[in-house]
């Protein structure tokens, strides 16, 4: 069995700001991520294997070199070996173009496959469509938001539980499937030291357009329907005034007063 | 030289100086002044002083000297050994002395410097040099600094402050009066080994610049004071021989000492600390490794050949001893977010945290000899949680924070039934050649008194924090008993009572465990030289 992750490198959002001026995110000293909830299909994936050790598990990824990082996490966590799709002429690429890239990397690297796990969505676009594009494009099934799952049928069938509003769903179809992922463990998982160390003899192939047969007009910014004009910040509303705390007895003294002079006390 | 000349500081009116008066004032809206984190019972206090430059604290000491009243300098209030509780007197935050003044690179020693004023907090500090950005220096600094400041942004190299004393919300200024160290003494020393010059404001209010490096001690162990009045005091060292190990317990002391080391770990009682010259670090990415054992004293072993290995150079050795584990996993089972870790192994029966140098884009990485001495000592490599991520070295870090933040939550509750009860934690170091002894000598006797116990801390500096957790006043009673044996023990293998908390006006009982009658009285007259009225930090170091 077979079951490949697609994941993306995300900055840590805690941290990202937003250049006022250019509306673009200040990426100088933020740090990249594997996206929590690729984390969580990395995590789905390795324990199928754990049921079922016979099991292949592969990580891949579109982005820059740089998103390395995110596959080698992939690869400590326990993952067998991973995919960079890395070429300029993949930037710029909208969700469409993501998952067209992916979905023919798929095809034309791994070829067979029985399960494709996703996350449900990246924490920096939150746009949850590359996962459901893949499917599409590739013609499997899909069932989102899943947070178990349960082969069947001589792994013939899969069994997820998924998120719906109003609790959870069950629902079964046959392999091979797409499966977005919303829910993993409470705590992340933490590798040993020595499943670091192999992690980086594990095999990490870089793969580029020329190793796609694909036309250079449905990658990258050129394959993209849609474009991001600007981001920005949502507008933050007017604070209201702040009194310097530092003394206590005088910053009282002060709420009281603005207190009364509005007659709320 | 051994002469230094006193400066003297503008004039302020001290009547305009703001000022809380009155204890009820105080001890009902600014109780938060009159405590730290050792919760001693503070005897409350008449004023309190907010100054926000070196010529306000000096109206303030003059004033307070005229008028024969007592002043407790405080800063961030972290300590723990009830340094900035005050007995009475004046109280005077340092607070508002909270600005980065400059930033330069010393080109002979190679480092970057920056100049800070005391209350800047080490949190603030190694944010602004890893990022880069001081707020407001630019727009305060001089030419010559706004060059230095582009300089500095433009190096590739990530720079940190390496002392980290745990409490990253400790105030610089109360770093170095107290020469703070933490896990990274292991690798970088303590806070004195960073300071490169103070401005310390003495209780005459007059103000010493010290670089270190310029002013020594004489043959005869002497440095002169030539005051702005003309008057000269002459200071005598004392005599004694510092333990061989990480301290905080006494003034420093040494032949030919430099007069900069005088001041740092003094807790305050020479005179106030206002700004300060540190040294920066190169920061190089880490990877963070909890690795288990199947004994405590695996552990110990562990650590006696790892520290041999001179080609593994961590930055901090860490312990936890099988109760501490034991004492985790019960945490983990009420409530797992909290610890913020995966379950602890079952078989793990002591665990050795620590990092090393790591270049996670590198393929090639050859930890064998780390391999053969975790080998060696029953475990493997395995057995092991490492992580390298930003994020996550603040989760390893947090994870270490867990123990004591939970022991101090098992005492609260016993308090609640017995208020007399609280937590016993040694702060006693050995070096190196005892490690083994006294780890022996701790287990033995704990075990045998049967009172709940756990071990964590600065193994590295063989200086783990033995905690005592009495259920019982008849505990408490052993417990305490223990705690001066064990004191003794340390001192009898050339080792000190305090490794990083200070003596304050907590730990002085066992002073006089280390030092002997002569020797603090040798202390006490560098007390009389710098501060004949014994205005500064009363009951700090010597007892009231």
């Amino acid at each position: 069995m077979k079951v490949i992750v697609c994941v993306k490198q995300v900055p840590e959002i805690a941290e990202v700001q937003i250049d006022p001026e250019t509306g673009t995110l200040i990426r100088e000293g933020v740090d990249s991520i594997l996206n929590p909830f690729c984390e969580y299909a990395i995590e789905m994936a390795l324990g199928i294997k754990r049921q079922h050790p016979e099991t292949e598990t592969v990580a891949m990824s579109m982005g820059p070199f740089q998103a390395k990082a995110a596959l080698m996490r992939c690869l400590e966590m326990g993952i067998d070996r991973a995919i960079l799709l890395v070429d300029k002429r993949f930037a710029g690429a909208d969700t469409w173009a993501t998952a067209l890239t992916l979905a023919e990397a798929i095809i034309a690297i791994e070829g067979c496959f029985d399960l494709i796990l996703v996350g449900k969505q990246a924490i920096d676009g939150d746009t949850a469509q590359v996962g459901p594009e893949i499917s599409e494009i590739l013609g499997i099934p899909e069932i989102m938001y899943g947070v178990g799952l349960e082969l069947r049928n001589n792994k013939k069938k899969i069994r997820v539980t998924r998120e719906i509003e109003t609790g959870n769903e069950i629902v079964e179809t046959k392999l091979p499937c797409l499966i977005s992922v919303s829910k993993g463990p409470m705590i992340r998982s933490i590798s040993s030291f020595q499943e670091i160390l192999d992690a980086r003899n594990k095999e990490l192939r870089l793969v580029t357009a020329d190793d796609l047969a694909i036309d250079d007009d449905k990658i990258g910014l050129k394959g993209s329907f849609t474009q991001v004009v600007k981001i920005f910040p949502p507008r933050v509303k007017k604070q209201g005034e702040i009194f310097d705390g530092s003394d206590a007895h005088a910053a009282a003294h002060k709420l009281t007063d603005f207190l009364s002079s509005r007659r709320f006390i | 030289m051994h002469e230094i000349t006193t400066e003297t500081l503008p004039i302020v009116d001290f009547s305009k100086l703001r000022c809380i008066k009155g204890y009820d004032e105080l001890c009902q809206h600014y109780e938060l002044y009159l405590c730290d984190e050792s919760r001693l019972a503070h005897q409350g206090a008449e004023l309190l002083f907010f100054p926000s430059n070196e010529a306000e604290i000096s109206a303030i000491f003059t004033e307070m000297g005229k008028r024969g009243i007592t002043v407790t300098l405080s800063g961030a209030r972290t300590g723990l050994v009830g340094g900035a509780v005050p007995y009475g007197g004046a109280l005077v935050s340092l607070e508002r002395l909270n600005k980065v003044l400059g930033i330069g690179y010393d080109a002979s020693a190679r480092e970057w410097i920056v100049r800070a004023e005391c209350g800047v907090l080490l949190r603030d500090l190694n944010n602004w040099a890893m990022k880069k950005t001081f707020p407001g220096l630019y727009e305060r600094a001089s030419n010559e600094t706004r060059a230095s400041l582009k300089h500095y942004k433009e190096t590739k190299e990530i720079f940190f402050y390496p002392p980290d004393p745990t409490e990253m919300g400790a105030a610089l200024g109360g770093t170095v009066a107290t020469n703070a160290s933490g896990a990274r003494t292991y690798r970088y020393g303590a806070t004195r080994d960073w300071v490169r010059k103070i401005r310390v404001i003495l209780a005459s209010g007059e103000a010493l610049e010290i670089p270190r490096g310029k002013y020594f001690a004489t043959p005869e162990g002497e440095f002169t004071i030539a005051h702005s009045t003309g008057v000269e005091t002459t200071v005598k060292i004392p005599q004694y021989t510092m333990p061989q190990t990480k301290n905080a317990a006494g003034i420093f002391s040494a032949p030919h000492m430099d007069l900069i080391d005088l001041f740092i770990g003094s807790e305050g009682v020479f005179g106030a600390i206002t700004e300060i010259e540190i040294a920066l670090q190169k920061w190089e990415s880490p990877v963070s490794i909890v690795q288990f054992f199947s004994s405590d004293e695996k552990a110990v072993d562990f650590v006696i050949s790892l520290r041999k290995e001179k080609s593994i150079r961590p930055e901090f050795i860490e312990f936890y001893s099988s109760h501490a584990l034991d004492l985790l996993r019960k945490k983990q089972a009420a409530d797992p977010k909290v610890v913020g870790m995966p379950p602890i192994p079952d078989d793990a029966r002591s665990a050795i945290f620590f990092d090393l140098m790591f270049d996670p884009e590198k393929k090639e990485h050859d930890y064998s000899r780390l391999e053969e001495i975790v080998i060696s000592c029953g475990s493997s490599l395995s057995r092991s949680w490492a992580a390298y991520e930003l994020r996550d070295l603040q989760r390893f870090k947090d994870f270490r924070h867990v123990l004591p933040e939970t022991v101090n939550s098992i005492i609260a509750e016993r308090k609640k039934e017995m208020p007399e009860l609280h937590k016993l934690g040694t702060d006693f170091a050995v070096p190196d050649r005892a490690l083994q002894e006294i780890w022996e000598f701790y287990k033995s006797k704990l075990e045998a008194a049967g009172i709940e116990w756990l071990a964590f801390g600065h193994i590295g500096n063989n200086h783990f924090h033995i905690n005592l957790l009495p259920r019982s006043l008849n505990e408490m009673e052993h417990a305490l008993s223990l705690y001066r044996e064990f004191a003794s023990k340390a001192v009898s293998l050339g080792g000190t009572i305090s490794a990083e908390h200070g003596v304050g006006k907590i730990k002085q009982e066992f002073f006089s465990i280390m030092f002997s009658d002569r020797e603090r009285d040798e202390m006490k007259a560098v007390k009389r030289a710098l501060d004949p009225d014994h205005m500064l930090n009363p009951g700090n170091l010597f007892a009231l």
